[in-house]
């Protein structure tokens, strides 16, 4: 019988195969690691695969939810503002944008205006004509535009007000005057305050079937629900 | 044989099944009355503005959603958005199943900056109604805005699918979301209709990329005459004249594609439509003491020629009759014309005039006045050069300036044979 501090030949073989089964593994592992990153940032339905820089998007809500129109396209509460956006109300239909940290933009019935704003927290109004609401927080920069040149400025320390009216045929702006606040700006009650017909005649339309059939069974079914009672839909 | 119900005939059987009946109907009645006279209260709040008469119409039926909605309703209306999105989350809680209380109860709670709750409440619309446009549309918005644009693209792609008027919306927001990028704009899109494609060609046809316009138009394998028409509108109006002709001849027979340069149906041979809006004949519809029509009396050539009637006070400015040609910038052009005249008499006579399509409609040329009195059929020319820029001209038949109105004109004309050739 042999004794030896060294180990056995069989020994020495399988430590040698482990560690090259290690190096196998550690490559093995790096290789379907990246052949894992490669995929991921390739594949066109990773959520995070939109290459486009993370950017704030104002917010629309109109009155009664009656609909607007955003680059020649209807649009009501809910639809997302882009920066460069034409935006037209008809008459009756008022709008608010909320522009986040930014502030807001009232706009008032038979408005039209280009709306532009960034990152940085700068806000151009091109009030081509009618009347609106620029409310700016600290640190906005806006400013409001009409064809006969800038209009009105924000104080950046301190945000503000610009109440303007431009309506067509005006040899120049109404600044400052609440001239737009008279003519029903903003998305809320009607110029006068009230409830906008088109809401009225919702809830007059949803009130008479009340009425009319006061035992109703209260159906569950989605498709069945009323559409009239609406919010801000 | 005797039946078994027999007993309900017994008078104390009798007696207390009647009486169950009376109180059964008497509750229900009850209820009914409480719910009626609920709403009743609820709309009667709504019409005075009135919350406290909404609150009134809650407390005495407070199981009923449409209580809570209309309170919602109100608060809402009054500018109370917070209020509101409580008497919603009471409406959604007793009949959670419809989607829009979750949609409107979304809407209000995302204008309390309660970003994360709009979208729980959103996530809910869709899962009870998800095929439908709005619940698709509003979650679409609000992801956009929270920066998961492949998200909210699925949402827009798929409220787009369920009501195909969003579509143009949904094209607007990935053009602007990509910056104009026309690769990305279709891959968020995802375009796989004609319907989307002739949808996005409109939409670039609007914003002047006529190039791009009729490559997505070519990649169409049906549209209607109307489709065509209207993308040719749009993109004459953006100045895509050459775009606008090639698609304006799928639209139209006797064009000989390519036929770009000359002039169409120039001896009046065809149908004249008084709704040409491409590169036909463009008749005044209703000119004051003008009378136009194809007449196949004595032509100059062919079958027909146009002949105008004037019977008094016309107004000099009007274009009697136009056409658009797709000409190469910076090249002198000859236009010739063929006219017959009959008993003209006017101060103010007719001429034909070429102007640059720009904003500014320069006139680049024009034809000698035509002859006061009775003429034969007789060849005119003239000589003019596009602009550096031009694209297109516009060839009219209009009078002389008026220095003084009234400037009546009577007499007939015929033309005929308009053709035009490059000189250099």
């Amino acid at each position: 019988m042999t004794f030896t501090f060294l180990p056995a030949k069989g020994s020495e073989m399988n430590l040698r195969q482990r560690k090259a089964l290690r190096a196998v593994a550690a490559f093995l592992l790096f290789a379907v690691a990246q052949v894992s990153v490669q995929i991921g940032l390739a594949d066109p339905n990773n959520p995070g695969s939109t290459p486009f820089p993370q950017q704030f998007i104002a917010r629309l809500t109109t009155r009664a939810n009656q609909p607007i129109t955003v680059n020649g396209n209807s649009a009501a509460t809910g639809a997302s503002i882009l920066t460069g956006a034409l935006i037209e109300t008809g008459p009756d239909t008022g709008a608010t944008i909320n522009l986040g940290p930014l502030g807001t933009l009232d706009i008032a019935p038979n408005t039209s205006l280009r709306l532009d704003y960034d990152e940085n927290g700068n806000i151009k109004v091109v009030l081509i004509s009618g009347c609106a609401i620029l409310t700016t927080r600290r640190n906005a920069n806006a400013e409001v535009e009409t064809e006969k040149g800038p209009a009105a400025k924000s104080d950046k320390e301190a945000g503000g007000v610009i109440d303007i009216c431009f309506p067509p045929g005006a040899s120049a702006p109404t600044v400052g005057q609440g001239a737009a606040a008279a003519a029903g700006a903003g998305a809320g009650v009607t110029a006068g305050g009230g409830i906008s017909p088109a809401l009225l005649a919702a809830l007059i339309g949803g009130g008479t079937a009340a009425v009319v059939i006061p035992i109703v069974v209260l159906s569950d079914n989605p498709s069945e629900s009323a559409p009239s009672a609406s919010l801000g839909n | 044989m005797k039946s078994p119900y027999t007993f309900l005939t017994r008078p104390p059987v009798h007696f207390a099944l009647s009486l169950a009946m009376i109180v059964g109907l008497g509750l229900l009645a009850m209820v009914s009355v409480r719910t009626a006279f609920s709403r009743l209260l609820g709309n009667h709040a709504i019409l005075t503005s009135n919350v406290v008469t909404a609150y009134q119409a809650v407390q005495l039926n407070s199981s009923d959603p449409e209580a809570h909605t209309k309170r919602a309703q109100l608060l809402y209306h009054l500018g109370q958005p917070l209020d509101a999105v409580d008497a919603l989350g009471q409406a959604t809680s007793l009949r959670p199943r419809d989607y829009h209380l979750w949609l409107s109860l979304g809407v209000v709670r995302e204008q309390v900056e309660d970003a994360a709750g709009a979208l729980a409440a959103f996530n809910e619309a869709v899962r009870l109604a998800p095929y439908y446009a709005q619940p698709r549309w509003q979650r679409g918005n609000l992801l956009l805005r929270f920066g998961r644009f492949d998200e909210a693209f699925a949402d827009l792609r798929m409220a787009a699918r369920s009501n195909p008027e969003l579509t143009a919306n949904v094209i607007d927001l990935a053009w602007g979301i990509s910056k104009g990028d026309m690769g990305e704009t279709e891959r968020l899109v995802q375009i796989e209709s004609d319907r989307m494609r002739l949808a996005f060609a409109h939409f670039l046809a609007r914003k002047g990329r006529g190039a791009e316009a009729l490559i997505q138009f070519q990649a169409t394998a049906e549209s209607t005459s109307k489709d065509r028409r209207e993308l040719v509108q749009k993109l004459i109006n953006a100045g895509a004249f050459r775009e606008a002709f090639a698609i304006w001849q799928t639209t139209v027979s006797g064009v000989v594609a390519g036929s770009e340069g000359g002039i169409f149906d120039g001896g009046f041979e065809g149908a004249l439509s008084l709704n040409e809006t491409g590169f036909g004949w463009r008749i005044q519809r209703n000119p004051s003491a003008v009378k136009m029509s194809q007449d196949s009396s004595t032509p100059h050539v062919g079958g027909r020629s146009l002949r105008i009637e004037f019977s008094g006070d016309s107004s000099p400015g009007t274009h009697l009759i136009s056409q658009l040609l797709v000409l190469q910038p910076a090249i002198k052009y000859r236009l010739k014309f063929a006219r017959r005249t009959h008993e003209i008499v006017s101060g103010v006579l007719p001429l034909v005039v070429v102007y640059d399509t720009s904003k500014e409609g320069r006139r680049l040329g024009q034809s000698m006045p035509l002859p006061q009195g009775s003429s034969d059929w007789d060849v005119v020319s003239f000589d003019f050069t596009t602009e550096e820029k031009s694209g297109a001209v516009s060839v009219t038949l209009e009078r002389q300036h008026c220095g003084s109105p009234p400037c009546p004109i009577f007499g007939t004309l015929w033309l005929d044979s308009f053709s035009i050739e490059q000189l250099q």
